[in-house]
């Protein structure tokens, strides 16, 4: 077998187990388990997106959390708001579209629900059952929050267009502080700190394999988001090998000199925006869903710094090692909670101490190897020959006549 | 047949005059050298041919297309291309990469196979096709200048300004570079080089441009602008028992 080829089966295997886990994994902590995989799987496409943004385009954002938040405040707030239902309320704002009516609730905020119920649930106390309400589903919400996500980050792409470096990211940490506050501040229609609650990823429950799910069951989400990380994964690997992968990697070294030789820089940097955001805002509107609640305080720049570490140990120029690296560094910092050791007589209780070990790890990744540590070894599988070829080839033609120096 | 027409530039960074009222024309594939001392306009001139900088006026046509109000990567699509005075490789991509940019950014839907051959070409022109799957970061400054030129084959512009491309190269590299620029031109390519090493300005280029503080203070044959008084008081250096007071430059058309 060829040492090129060693990656593919390592990759293939790795699904292979991934695959199966949630058949085969007869260990305690079922729920858990699953629980942290589906987590890790969360920000695996995080930072793998992630990755593609700053490390093959160069486009250094710090408002990747932001998006994930687009997508997943989009998805939960029409969800909560927009409704249908053969008749009108008659008391909410509403649309006849055929035969049925589109209502949107009016916001009541967090503090009056006990007073004041909205228009919806007042109209529903009359109906009692006869009328049957429907919500959007869930699959619409997510499909809106990730087409939202692309939208902003197109327009933000405009906006960062002549930022570089350390001006870009601050720029989009202001967007994503901005956005925080938004939320945080708008208490009527977002329900501010309390959050929103978000229906159930499989809300009625489903079947699968033949065997029925009920909505708390972990095994649905999990292959959903499995399936949607190697969907990413999938267009992150085809952009990357297609004209696209070449010109934002172009970007990325030299903008000008890019510009100079022909590649149109605005075009493809807001292109390399509206992908990753995209990407970010479904998987924040599936996790909304799937954890049932979104709030503005779990969002942003605590979690940015974690994605941002996750990426950058596994290897921030290539979105698989970045979405391994999320994978591991998740189950790690799980795994880290329950242990605990003894240094003489001093008591290391690692619930308290992993995310110094966590940070002490990110420091020595960037100092001693600052393409992380799983995309080196991609690399050497795939690179490692290219040195004697170098020098063969040097060989070969100095034989014909004098080589350049 | 190329024609670049450059009329009535004027460019000025606050108040500082750049360029005054510039005109020249490039007519066919030329060999011209571009010389002036610092300051002269030389990198302004080249910033505005190509597009990252707009003049406060003038036009500049290139085959007939207005090319002064669009952006770098359309006016490199037009046909003109250009090197920068520091080199600027892509430095975390293997050389064959740094040669895609240019031949994919042309071509919409090229056949890759093509693509990479004609890259393995060019290279082989340049004597470093043993180094096609290195970064680019790996290759030496000289070699990185190769590269520089390659990239620009394969954009294949019908105008080509390079920047010093004499900078801090080793002399057998040098005589790769004359003969890359002669091959270039021979193959009905207009070249315009800046340089400040004279014995290759000299050597190579079929006419001259000075430029000085903005103006084009002298334009012909490389021997009749050496002689020329304006131009040996502004640039190549003033023989005191030669000094002319005041000779106004005889700007040839």
């Amino acid at each position: 077998m060829r040492k090129q080829q060693i990656p593919n089966l390592l990759g293939a295997l790795t699904l292979i187990f991934f695959a199966a886990f949630p058949f085969v994994y007869s260990g305690g902590n079922y729920d858990y388990v699953m629980h942290i995989l589906i987590i890790g799987f969360f920000y695996a496409i995080m930072a793998s997106s992630w990755s593609m943004l700053a490390g093959y385009a160069g486009q250094f954002s710090f408002g990747h959390m932001g998006f994930m938040g687009v997508g997943a405040y989009t998805s939960a707030l029409l969800l909560h708001y927009v409704h249908f239902a053969p008749q009108p309320t008659n008391i909410c704002t509403e649309y006849q579209i055929g035969g049925t009516w589109m209502i949107f609730v009016n916001p009541v905020g967090v503090t009056s629900t006990s007073l004041v119920q909205d228009c919806l649930t007042q109209a529903k106390a009359i109906w009692g059952s006869a009328v049957p309400v429907r919500d959007v589903p869930v699959w619409l919400g997510i499909l809106l929050g990730t087409f939202m996500g692309g939208l902003f980050g197109f327009l933000i792409g405009l906006l960062v267009l002549r930022l570089r470096a350390a001006y870009l990211a601050l720029f989009t940490l202001g967007f994503a502080e901005i956005l925080k506050a938004t939320i945080s501040a708008e208490i009527d229609v977002t329900r501010g700190q309390a959050g929103l609650e978000t229906p159930a990823l499989f809300e009625n429950g489903i079947t699968l394999f033949g065997q029925a799910y009920t909505r708390t069951d972990k095994l649905p989400p999990y292959f959903v988001f499995f399936f949607m990380l190697l969907a990413c994964l999938a267009i992150l690997t085809w952009l990357s090998r297609s004209k696209f992968g070449l010109f934002v990697r172009a970007l990325r070294e030299d903008q000008d000199a890019a510009a100079a030789l022909g590649v149109n820089t605005t075009r493809y940097k807001i292109l390399v925006f509206v992908v990753t955001t995209s990407m970010a805002a479904m998987a924040g509107a599936t996790n909304a869903h799937y954890v049932g609640i979104v709030t503005p305080n779990a969002l942003f720049l605590l979690q940015m710094s974690l994605l941002v570490s996750m990426a950058i140990i596994g290897g921030v120029e290539n979105f698989v090692a970045a979405a391994i690296g999320a994978i591991i560094i998740q189950t790690l910092l799980e795994i880290l909670r329950s242990a605990s050791f003894e240094i003489g007589s001093i008591h290391i209780d690692m619930i308290y101490w992993r995310l110094v070990f966590f940070g002490i790890l990110l420091m020595l990744t960037l100092r001693f190897s600052s393409n992380g540590l799983i995309a080196p070894i991609i690399d050497y599988f795939y690179r490692s020959d290219v040195g004697k070829e170098t020098v063969a080839k040097r060989e070969q033609s100095s034989g014909k006549e004098g080589a350049a120096s | 047949m190329i024609n670049l027409e450059v009329r009535n530039l004027n460019k000025s960074f606050g108040g500082q005059k750049v360029l005054q009222d510039l005109n020249f024309n490039i007519n066919g594939p030329e060999l011209i050298g571009l010389i002036g001392p610092n300051g002269a306009g030389k990198t302004t001139l080249t910033n505005i041919l190509d597009g990252a900088l707009k003049p406060n006026s003038g036009t500049v046509y290139l085959n007939g297309e207005r090319i002064d109000q669009l952006k770098p990567y359309e006016v490199a699509l037009a046909g003109l291309g250009r090197t920068f005075q520091v080199t600027r490789s892509f430095r975390r991509m293997t050389v064959l990469e740094n040669l895609y940019v240019p031949a994919l950014a042309v071509g919409a839907r090229k056949n890759r196979k093509r693509v990479h051959d004609k890259a393995m070409e060019v290279l082989e022109f340049l004597t470093i096709d043993h180094l096609c799957n290195e970064y680019a970061q790996a290759l030496s400054g000289g070699q990185q200048k190769l590269l520089e030129l390659g990239r620009l084959l394969m954009l294949d512009p019908g105008v080509i300004i390079l920047d010093e491309p004499f900078a801090g190269v080793h002399p057998r590299l040098m005589e790769v570079i004359y003969e890359y620029i002669r091959r270039v031109n021979a193959s009905g390519t207009a070249i315009v080089i800046i340089s400040h090493q004279m014995d290759a300005i000299f050597n190579l280029a079929e006419r001259l441009l000075v430029l000085d503080f903005g103006h084009i203070i002298a334009d012909g044959p490389p021997q009749e602008v050496k002689n020329d008084p304006a131009v040996i008081e502004a640039y190549l250096g003033v023989d005191e028992d030669e000094e002319e007071e005041g000779a106004d430059a005889p700007a040839g058309a």
